[in-house]
C-alpha cells in the first residue's frame, strides 16, 4: 500500500483528498464520474481551448517512487493524468472502490494461498506516447525498483513480492512472500506502472524528477516550470478517451488570498483551496459566477494525538477523561458547519474507508460529571487553579500543530477553552512541518498534536499508525508512523488481520472489531473529516467532481470550455 | 546647568511641533487602552462564543465579532499590548545595547574596536530574514524570543551611529579636559559623552519602534510570528488575510489601521524629536 | 579604484568564510537534514543518505567538505527536490533580480522627483501630501499593503467595470505560455513592482528632499543665485548633482537588502524568487538549499556595499578611493 496511508508532509496547508457522501449517488463503470450534487455535469462542452487552474502546492518531484515525492499534489497535477495504473479508484453505491481500470484487459485475479499469485491480464492496445505497446515488462520493472531500489519513498506492499514472471507481454503474475490484503494497491495508489523501454538501466530520478515527456494517460507533460507552472496537453496517442481541452496550465499560487482573488479576477479557472475558514467565507461572499462542490467524504481524518509514552497521556483514565472533555461536534460545527459538515469523526479510519469502521468512539460526548468521576476515581484532585493534579503534578500539557493554518489554531484555541472548564491547562506552541513530522512525532518529543491522518487509497491501513510495531525506534530508524506511541492490547493480531487477510467480509470484522478497541483504549481522540472544496467559474464546464483519492482533476479529460 | 538648559529647549521645540505633539497624544492614548485593556475593554480577553460567531460591527460589538464569537475591539486592544510591548522593548534594549557597544567601540578603538565593528559587519552581511526564520524556528516562537531576535538585529545601526558620534566627540575639547582633570573612562563616557548623544539615540528609538511593530506583522504572516493563543496586530492581521473582499473584510482592516497609526504616530514623534534635538540625518 | 575593489574583495573573504560557518552550524542545529526520509516508511533509505552525505562525520569535517565543494561550484542536491541546489539558487536570483532591477529603477526616479518637488516648494501643499504620503508608506506593513493593491487596482475595477480581464495581473511574472519582455510581463510586474515601491520610496524621497535642501543651502548654490543662475537650473544642474552621490549610496544599500528580503512580495504574487525558494526550503527543512542562499545573499550584499562605495566615488569627485 504504497504510500496510502500517511501524514502530509509538506505545506501551510492539511490538504486532502475527498469527497461527499450524497444519497442516491450510485454508478462507477471505470470511465463514469460519479455524479454531484452541485456539478454542472450538463453544461455541454466544445473541443479545444485553454484553462488555467490554481494549485496551492508545487510538488517537489516528478520521480513518484522516490523519497522527493510524496506532495499529494504532484499525484493530483501530473502522475493522475499520465501514469497508467492497474486500478482506478471510483465510486460506488456509497463507497468509493478500486475498479480495473482501461489498462486491463480483465480484473486482476489473487489465488488465496500461502505464496498468493496475482494475475495481471493488461489491454492489447494500451500503449505508451511514443506508440510502445504498455507490457507486463513495465509491471516488472516498476515492481524491482520499488522493492529493491535505494531511496525509495515507501515500499509497503512491494515488500512482500516474491517474483514477478511475464508468460507474455500482456500478461504478468507476481507471486507474494505472504497474504497481503492491501494487494490492490500495487501498481496503482501512489506508484503506478512505469515505462521500462525508457528507464530499464537509466537514471531513472535523472528523467523523470523534473517532469518527464512519456505517458500512459490521456495526458502529456509539456512543461514544468519551477516555481511557476505545470502545462498538460493531450497525449495523442492515448487509447481511451481524448481530453477535450487542447492545454491545461496549473499555475502555483502558495498564498490563499491572492488565489482567491486571482480566482475572482478570472486568472484561474478553477482552484481547490485548503478548506480554511476563509474559503467558507469567500464562498459565502458570492464568488461572482462560481461553481461549488464540498465534499465530506474525505481521506483526510483531523485527529487531537495524544503522546501515549508520556505523561499525563501514559495513564488511560487521562486519556478518557479528555475524550469526554472535549466537544467535538460543537468545534465540527463552528469550523465547517456553513459547509453542511456538522457530525466529528467517530473513528480512525476516514469516511473515504468507512466500510471497514465502526462508529465506536460516539460514546465520547462533553459530559463533565464523567471527567470529575474518572479523574477521581483514578487518583487524581484538583488544585487550587482548578486543575487536576496527582502527586503534585498538574495535567498540564501542551498541543502541538502547524503554524500558520488558521483553521487549527482557531481549534486549538477552542479546545483550550474546553479542556480549562473540564480541568485541564493546555498551551499551545505550534511549529513547521517539517519540525513536527521531521523532528517532534518520530522522536516522540510532544504530548499533544493537532494534525491530519490521510487515507489515499480506499484500503484500510490502520497498522501503520496504530500497531505497536510501528513505533518508530532507534532500531527501526525512527521509520515508522505510530507517533503516539500506542500499545493496545489485542490491538497489533487484529490489525495484522485486516493487512493479511483477503476475503473482504473477514477484513471489516477484523477491522471493526480493531475499531473498539481502540475506542476502548483511546490512544488518540479522532476529531472530524476535512471537507474539500473545488470551485470552478462558468468557463469550464463538463462532469466536475472531486475524486478523493486522484484528486479534483481526475477526470480532467472529461473537461471543456462551456459552448 | 548646561545640560538642563538644553533638554529645556529641546521640549519646547518639541512642543510647537504639532505633528509630533499629535503623535505623542495618540501614542499615549494607545497605549492607555492596550495595557489598560483589562478595565477598558468591553470583554475579557479570549471570551468565546462559539454559537454566535462571527458578525458585523454593532451597537453590543463595534468592531465585530470574530470566527470564534470574540468582540473583535477587546481582542484589538489586548493584541496591541503585546505589539506595542515588541516595540518597545526592542526599541529601548536594542539602543541601550547598541549605543553601549557604539559607545565603547568608538571611545576604547583598538581591538575593541574592531571585534564590535566586525560582529557588525557580520550582522550586516549575514540575511536577516535567515537570522529570524532560524532563530525562532530553533527558539520557538514566544514574544520573548522574537523580542530578542529583532533586537540581536537591531542593535547594530545604533552601534555605528553612536560610535561615528563618539569618535568625532571624542575629540572635542571638553573630553579632553575631563581627561586632564583624572577623570577614568567610564567617568568620561557616562558624564560626558552619552548626554551628547541624547539626540541621535532618542531619534533612533523612535524609530525602531516603528521598524519592529510592522516586522512583528511581517514575521506573522509567514508563520513565524506570535502564536495563538497569545494574539498581536500583526498575527490578527494575518489571519484575516484570506477575508479581503468578503463582507468579513473589517476584520483584516481593524488590525491594520492599529498598526498603522501606531507606526504613523511613532515617526511624528521622531521627527518632533529630531527638529528638537536638531539631528542630522537621514529619516 | 581598481586596488580599493580588489582589497575590500580580499578582506570579504575571510568575512564570509567565518559567516558560512556560523550559518552552517546554526543551520545544522535547527534542522534534522534527514527530516523527509523519515517521514517514508524505508529505514534502508535513511542509512543510505546518512553514508553519501556524510552526516556521520563531525560538524567541522562536515563543513570543511561542504566548503570545498561549494567552492568547486558543486552545491549539493536538495532534499525537497531532489534537483541540483546550483540552477535552482540562480533561476530564483534571475527572478529576484528582475523585481529588483525595475522596482529600484521605478522607486529611485520617483523618489528623486518628489525630493526635487518637495525641495523646490517646501512646505508647499504638494511637499506636505508627499511628506504624508511617504509616512504612509512606511506604516503600511507590506503583506496588508499587496493585498489592498490587488484589491483596488486588479479585482475591484474588472468587478466594477465589468471588464473581461483585470487591468492587472498578480499571479507570477507571465501569463501561461508567454515569455519575454511584453506588455503581459509589465502587466504582471506592475503590482509586485508598486508594492516594493510603496516601501522604498518613502524614506528614499525624503532622503533625497532632505540632501538637496541641504545642498540649496550652501554657500556655492548661493553663490550661484546671487550670480543670477536661474533657479530650476540651480536646482537641477548643480544642487542636484551634488545630492545624487549620497543618494546613490544609500539605494544601494537599501537595495541589498531586497536579495533576500522580497518574501512577502514573491508569496503574494507567486514569484518564484529567492523570498520563496527561502520560505519553501525553510517549511522543508531542506538544509542543502538553505545554506547556499544564506551565502549567495551575503555575497550580494558584500558586492552591492561596494557599488555602492564606489558609485560614491564615481558620483563625487572629492572623494578618493584608496
Amino acid at each position: 500500500m504504497n504510500h496510502h496511508h500517511r501524514y502530509p508532509p509538506s505545506a501551510l496547508a492539511g490538504l486532502a483528498a475527498l469527497t461527499l457522501v450524497s444519497a442516491g449517488c450510485s454508478t462507477a463503470a471505470d470511465t463514469s464520474p460519479a455524479p454531484q450534487p452541485s456539478a454542472s455535469a450538463a453544461v455541454p462542452v466544445r473541443t479545444g481551448g485553454a484553462i488555467v487552474i490554481g494549485a496551492e502546492q508545487e510538488p517537489d518531484c516528478a520521480d513518484w517512487i522516490a523519497t522527493c515525492a510524496g506532495s499529494i499534489w504532484g499525484t493530483y497535477i501530473m502522475q493522475t493524468p499520465t501514469i497508467p495504473k492497474v486500478f482506478d479508484v471510483r465510486r460506488q453505491g456509497d463507497n468509493w472502490v478500486p475498479v480495473a481500470s482501461e489498462l486491463m484487459a480483465s480484473e486482476p485475479a489473487i489465488k488465496d494461498q500461502d505464496r498468493p499469485e496475482i494475475t495481471y491480464k493488461l489491454r492489447p492496445e494500451a500503449v505508451w506516447s511514443d506508440g510502445e505497446p504498455i507490457t507486463s515488462h513495465d509491471l516488472k520493472y516498476t515492481a524491482l525498483q520499488v522493492r529493491d531500489g535505494k531511496d525509495i519513498f515507501d515500499k509497503t506492499g512491494y515488500d512482500r513480492i516474491a517474483s514477478v514472471e511475464t508468460p507474455d507481454d500482456k500478461t504478468a503474475v507476481v507471486t507474494l512472500k505472504s497474504r497481503y490484503g492491501g494487494w490492490r494497491t500495487l501498481f496503482s495508489s501512489g506508484y503506478g506502472v512505469l515505462p521500462s523501454h525508457l528507464l530499464q538501466g537509466k537514471d531513472r530520478q535523472a528523467i523523470m524528477k523534473d517532469g518527464y515527456d512519456f505517458s500512459g494517460g490521456p495526458w502529456k507533460i509539456k512543461q514544468w516550470i519551477r516555481g511557476t507552472s505545470v502545462t498538460l496537453v493531450p497525449n495523442d496517442r492515448y487509447w481511451g478517451e481524448r481530453p477535450k481541452l487542447g492545454q491545461v496550465t496549473f499555475q502555483f499560487t502558495p498564498d490563499t488570498a491572492a488565489a482567491f482573488q486571482a480566482f475572482k479576477s478570472g486568472q484561474l479557472d478553477a482552484i481547490y483551496p485548503t478548506p480554511q475558514l476563509d474559503a467558507v467565507e469567500q464562498i459565502k461572499s458570492g464568488l461572482p459566477g462560481a461553481n461549488t462542490q464540498v465534499d465530506a467524504q474525505t481521506g483526510n481524518l483531523e485527529a487531537i494525538w495524544m503522546n501515549n509514552g508520556t505523561f499525563p497521556f501514559d495513564s488511560q483514565p487521562v486519556r478518557e477523561a479528555i475524550a469526554y472533555s472535549v466537544d467535538r461536534k460543537a468545534i465540527i460545527e463552528r469550523l465547517y458547519g456553513s459547509l453542511g459538515v456538522k457530525q466529528p469523526a467517530q473513528s480512525f479510519l476516514s469516511p473515504l474507508l468507512s466500510r471497514y469502521a465502526a462508529s465506536a468512539f460516539s460514546k465520547y460526548t462533553r459530559d463533565l460529571a464523567k471527567v470529575q468521576q474518572i479523574m477521581s476515581g483514578a487518583g487524581w484532585a484538583k488544585d487550587t487553579d482548578g486543575v487536576w493534579s496527582k502527586d503534585g503534578r498538574p495535567a498540564r500539557f501542551t498541543i502541538v500543530s502547524l503554524a500558520g493554518n488558521k483553521r487549527r489554531e482557531l481549534t486549538e484555541q477552542v479546545l483550550q477553552a474546553q479542556l480549562k472548564e473540564a480541568g485541564f491547562q493546555m498551551d499551545i506552541k505550534n511549529t513547521t512541518p517539517a519540525n513536527i513530522f521531521g523532528k517532534l512525532a518520530p522522536g516522540g518529543d510532544f504530548q499533544m498534536g493537532l494534525w491530519t491522518l490521510v487515507d489515499t487509497f480506499p484500503d484500510p491501513s490502520l497498522s501503520n499508525s496504530f500497531s505497536s510495531t510501528s513505533i518508530p525506534t532507534e532500531a527501526n530508524g525512527r521509520s515508522g508512523i505510530n507517533f503516539m506511541r500506542a500499545k493496545v492490547d489485542g490491538l497489533d493480531k487484529l490489525l495484522e488481520q485486516v493487512d493479511t487477510q483477503l476475503d473482504e467480509t473477514a477484513r471489516k470484522e477484523a477491522s471493526a472489531k480493531a475499531d473498539e478497541l481502540i475506542a476502548a483504549a483511546v490512544p488518540s481522540i479522532p476529531l472530524g473529516a476535512v471537507p474539500n472544496v473545488l470551485l470552478w467559474n462558468q468557463r469550464v464546464g463538463g462532469p466536475i467532481g472531486i475524486n478523493p483519492v486522484e484528486g479534483p482533476w481526475w477526470n480532467l479529460a472529461e473537461w471543456g470550455l462551456t459552448q | 546647568m548646561k545640560d538642563v538648559s538644553q533638554g529645556r529647549i529641546a521640549v519646547r521645540r518639541f512642543v510647537r511641533h504639532r505633528m509630533a505633539m499629535a503623535g505623542l497624544l495618540t501614542l499615549v492614548a494607545l497605549m492607555v487602552c492596550c495595557f489598560g485593556a483589562n478595565w477598558i475593554a468591553a470583554y475579557p480577553r479570549n471570551a468565546q462564543d462559539l454559537l454566535l460567531g462571527p458578525t458585523s460591527p454593532s451597537a453590543t460589538h463595534w468592531l465585530g465579532t470574530d470566527d470564534l464569537g470574540r468582540d473583535y475591539l477587546s481582542e484589538i486592544l489586548y493584541a496591541g499590548r503585546l505589539s506595542l510591548a515588541i516595540g518597545l522593548c526592542v526599541a529601548v534594549l536594542s539602543t541601550a545595547i547598541g549605543t553601549l557597544l557604539g559607545a565603547v567601540a568608538g571611545f576604547a578603538r583598538g581591538w575593541t574596536d574592531e571585534v564590535i565593528m566586525r560582529l557588525t559587519d557580520l550582522l550586516l552581511i549575514v540575511p536577516g530574514i535567515a537570522v529570524l526564520a532560524l532563530a525562532l524556528q530553533g527558539l520557538g516562537s514566544s514574544p520573548f524570543t522574537i523580542i530578542l531576535v529583532l533586537t540581536g538585529l537591531g542593535w547594530t545601526m545604533v552601534a555605528r551611529v553612536v560610535r561615528s558620534q563618539v569618535l568625532s566627540l571624542r575629540e572635542k575639547e571638553f573630553v579632553d579636559a575631563a581627561r586632564v582633570l583624572g577623570a577614568s573612562n567610564p567617568r568620561i563616557i557616562v558624564r560626558h559623552l552619552l548626554p551628547n548623544l541624547v539626540g541621535v539615540v532618542v531619534v533612533n528609538m523612535s524609530l525602531t519602534v516603528a521598524a519592529a511593530v510592522i516586522l512583528e506583522s511581517t514575521l506573522s504572516f509567514l508563520g513565524f510570528g506570535i502564536q495563538p493563543p497569545q494574539s498581536s496586530w500583526g498575527n490578527m492581521l494575518s489571519q484575516a488575510a484570506g477575508l479581503i473582499g468578503t463582507s468579513k473584510a473589517y476584520l483584516l482592516y481593524a488590525p491594520g489601521v492599529a498598526i498603522l497609526l501606531t507606526v504613523l504616530a511613532v515617526n511624528f514623534v521622531g521627527d518632533g524629536l529630531r527638529d528638537a534635538f536638531d539631528v542630522q540625518g537621514r529619516p | 579604484m581598481l586596488t580599493f575593489v580588489t582589497r575590500r574583495l580580499l578582506y570579504s573573504v575571510p568575512v564570509v568564510v567565518v559567516a558560512s560557518f556560523i550559518l552552517f552550524v546554526a543551520v545544522r542545529a535547527t534542522f534534522d537534514p534527514l527530516a523527509k526520509l523519515r517521514q517514508g516508511h524505508d529505514p534502508s533509505a535513511l542509512q543510505y543518505q546518512i553514508t553519501r552525505l556524510g552526516l556521520d562525520r563531525s560538524v567541522f569535517e562536515q563543513y570543511v567538505r561542504w566548503l570545498k565543494e561549494f567552492a568547486g561550484g558543486d552545491w549539493g542536491v536538495s532534499t525537497r527536490t531532489g534537483g541540483a541546489v546550483l540552477p535552482m539558487i540562480g533561476s530564483a536570483l534571475g527572478t529576484t533580480l528582475q523585481l529588483i532591477l525595475w522596482g529600484v529603477l521605478f522607486a529611485a526616479l520617483l523618489a528623486l522627483g518628489i525630493g526635487v518637488y518637495s525641495a523646490a516648494r517646501q512646505y508647499s501643499a504638494g511637499d506636505h501630501l508627499f511628506t504624508g504620503l511617504s509616512y504612509l508608506g512606511i506604516a503600511l506593513p507590506p503583506f496588508w499593503c499587496g493585498l489592498i493593491l490587488i484589491q483596488a487596482l486588479a479585482v475591484w475595477p474588472k468587478q466594477q467595470f465589468g471588464l473581461a480581464e483585470p487591468p492587472l495581473y498578480f499571479v507570477g511574472l507571465h501569463s501561461p505560455g508567454l515569455s519575454g519582455i511584453n506588455a503581459d510581463y509589465f502587466r504582471h510586474l506592475a503590482l509586485p513592482v508598486l508594492t516594493l515601491t510603496v516601501g522604498l520610496v518613502a524614506s528614499w524621497s525624503r532622503f533625497s528632499r532632505a540632501s538637496l535642501l541641504e545642498t540649496l543651502s550652501s554657500d556655492y548654490v548661493r553663490t550661484a543665485r546671487a550670480k543670477g543662475v536661474p533657479g530650476r537650473r540651480v536646482l537641477l544642474r548643480h544642487a542636484l548633482r551634488n545630492s545624487l552621490a549620497p543618494f546613490v549610496t544609500v539605494v544601494a544599500l537599501d537595495s541589498a537588502v531586497l536579495f533576500g528580503g522580497l518574501v512577502v512580495t514573491e508569496q503574494i504574487y507567486a514569484i518564484p524568487g529567492m523570498g520563496r525558494l527561502f520560505l519553501d526550503s525553510m517549511l522543508a527543512g531542506d538544509v542543502f538549499v538553505l545554506l547556499p542562499w544564506m551565502v549567495i545573499v551575503a555575497l550580494a550584499t558584500i558586492l552591492l556595499n561596494l557599488l555602492s562605495d564606489a558609485g560614491y566615488a564615481a558620483l563625487d569627485p572629492r572623494v578618493a578611493l584608496r
